[in-house]
């Protein structure tokens, strides 16, 4: 990673009284969150408690009601930033893949290299090459989506926002749609990944991997961040009675 | 999976009287299959349903090939012979017997293939007794008068020039005027999503008027009052394809607005997180798969503008310029006979049949990218 070093402290990406309503649906209720570089933040809680609202409003799919996002120090909720801009350097992973179903998989990847990134075809096709041998698919490099399995689909979805070579990565539930068995390839790219020393935020019902690969775990329940802190800690101690039930339940 | 297919000697067989013939991979083979899984009674039913159609279908025509179709006379002589009565009532009783006797028996056919080999029979006599009934009630009207003003194909020899050239202009003007209307449908689907009001009215306001006045109206208003009204020097071919082009933009923009709105969210918001503008978005992701899952709409769209060129005859076209309608319409005033029209239809079929056809192919190409898109 060519990541620029940042000021001592200084987060990478820092949240600030996000409150999302949709119509009367008070969704977020006030969330503060900060995150430094290299850093994985995993995002546990029960459905419907706005984990998923929460990681749209760090990339603005979701405008915030109220709050500001901090993003390489800029507030990008003010209306003047360039979004298109700011979202070439912040990847994110859908759950439902939500690859180009008329592209083959290069393509996907390539698309946005060179019609938003400029980059020349050839370039292009060499990045996308390299991403797609990072999550083990090159063979597959002229499969359209729909001949491909689920984890193979969410694997050339991670390698399409990875090779914009973004500086956060934002994965949304992205093992929820798919079958057991291909749960783990998908979890082995994110390891990887974080190995790396990739900035990510990450929304999982996976626990094991919460546990191992987060720096920070927030529990988000009914809007608010009911806990957070170590991983590790909070699943030996969960200080809430709401966080040892949800435990208790997805354990 | 071809690699699992057989070639047909069946040998597979899928439970006792409900083998598949699916992995048989020729015609030929399954011809084959077909028959050799035949019951008696059934191949006897589907044998009459089959010979009672092609009867009345090919031994009429093969009559009135004998007969002549010119001059008239011969046609009418062949209609009212005691042959193609006999042969009618022939192949009606036939179409009868095929009916009961394949309703009767095919709930205890043995094999798949028998039961739908009755089921054919009994089909295809039904077709027989609906055609025959309606040509014997033809048959009971005044056949003379009908063929001296209908089929009275002497009259069109001389015209094949004018047929080719109407059909020839037929085309233009349908596929000019739809050139323009997908460019401009495109534009004004994209308007009417807009969310800012603003935008979406100027598109709505046009679309509705478009669809909410006859395109009758839209030619002559728009012939009259730009050629005699403003004193424009234009052609009323010209101002044709202008008032069909602005037409058939109302309704694509409709088509285009549905294709769009059919793709799902999450693929425009997975553009935009790549950090796609909106129009980038709409123009890599969106639209290629709204322009394929629009092409039977906008196909249907197109058979229809060819037919409303028919319109333009009110315009008053100049010999070359005379699309089929007008043409047909001018024979028949040469003439005073109405047999021209019945080439006018053939026309229209000889231009909308490939057409059909082509599009059929197209689509099945386009669609073969886009299979199962995942979760």
């Amino acid at each position: 990673m060519s990541a620029p070093v940042q000021p001592n402290g200084e987060p990478l990406v820092r949240l600030e009284g996000i409150h999302k309503w949709f119509g009367d649906n008070h969704v977020l209720r006030g969330i503060d969150l900060a995150l430094e570089p290299g850093e994985v933040q995993v995002i546990v809680g029960p459905s419907g408690g706005g984990k998923s609202t929460l990681l749209r409003c760090v990339n603005m799919l979701e405008e915030p009601s109220a709050g500001r996002v901090w993003f390489e120090g800029n507030d990008i909720t003010d209306i003047r930033v360039n979004l298109n801009d700011v979202r070439t350097r912040m990847g994110i992973v859908f759950q439902a893949f939500n690859l180009f179903p008329h592209m083959t998989a290069i393509h996907n990847i390539t698309v946005a290299l060179k019609k938003v990134l400029k980059i020349d075809a050839k370039e292009a096709h060499e990045r996308a090459m390299e991403q797609l041998q990072h999550v083990g698919l090159e063979q597959k490099a002229d499969a359209y989506p729909g001949q491909l399995s689920g984890g193979q689909q969410q694997r050339i979805a991670v390698a399409r926002a990875l090779a914009m070579r973004p500086r956060l990565m934002l994965f949304d539930e992205v093992t929820s749609a798919l079958d057991p068995e291909l749960v783990g390839e998908v979890l082995a790219v994110m390891r990887q990944l974080a190995e790396e020393g990739m900035t990510m935020m990450v929304v999982t019902h996976e626990m094991g991997f919460a546990r191992e690969v987060g720096s920070w775990m927030i529990f988000v329940d009914g809007g608010v961040i009911a806990e957070h802190g170590r991983p590790r800690e909070m699943f030996a101690n969960p200080e809430t009675e709401r966080l040892r039930q949800f435990f208790s339940k997805v354990l | 999976m071809s690699d699992q297919r057989g070639e047909g000697t069946g040998t597979l067989v899928l439970g006792e009287g409900r083998a598949d013939p699916g992995y048989l991979s020729t015609r030929r083979a399954r011809a084959a299959y077909w028959f050799r899984e035949q019951a008696p009674i059934s191949l006897v039913v589907a044998i009459i349903g089959a010979v009672s159609l092609f009867l009345e279908l090919v031994g009429s025509s093969i009559l009135l090939a004998i007969g002549g179709l010119t001059p008239y006379e011969s046609i009418v002589e062949t209609w009212q012979s005691g042959t193609q009565k006999s042969l009618l009532w022939i192949a009606l009783v036939m179409g009868i017997a095929a009916v009961i006797a394949g309703v009767a028996t095919y709930r205890r056919m043995p094999t798949k293939a028998a039961r739908e080999g009755a089921i054919a029979g009994a089909v295809l006599g039904i077709q027989t007794v609906v055609l025959a009934g309606i040509y014997i009630w033809f048959l009971g009207g005044d056949v003379e008068i009908f063929a001296r003003n209908f089929v009275k194909f002497d009259v069109l020899s001389g015209f094949t020039g004018q047929f080719v050239n109407g059909a020839k202009n037929t085309l233009i003007l349908a596929l000019s005027a739809q050139v323009l209307g997908i460019a401009l449908g495109l534009m004004l689907s994209l308007l009417a999503l807009s969310k800012r009001s603003v935008t979406r009215a100027p598109a709505r306001v046009y679309i509705n008027f478009i669809r909410g006045t006859p395109l009758l109206w839209q030619l002559q208003f728009g012939f009259y009052g730009i050629v005699l009204g403003l004193q424009f020097n234009v052609s009323p071919y010209q101002v044709a394809i202008l008032i069909l082009g602005l037409n058939a933009g109302g309704y694509t923009a409709e088509i285009f607005r549905a294709g769009i709105q059919s793709i799902e969210r999450s693929q425009l918001e997975a553009a935009r997180s790549l950090g796609m503008s909106y129009f980038q978005s709409m123009r890599y992701a969106v639209i290629p798969q709204a322009v394929r899952r629009v092409i039977p709409p906008l196909m249907n769209e197109f058979v229809i503008l060819i037919k409303d060129t028919s319109l333009v005859a009110l315009l008053g076209l100049t010999l070359n310029e005379r699309e089929l309608m007008t043409v047909g319409r001018d024979i028949y005033a040469e003439t005073f006979n109405a047999t021209p029209f019945l080439a006018t239809a053939a026309g229209y079929l000889i231009v909308t049949l490939p057409m059909i056809r082509f599009v059929t192919w197209l689509e099945t190409k386009l669609r073969s990218g886009l299979v199962g898109v995942g979760a």
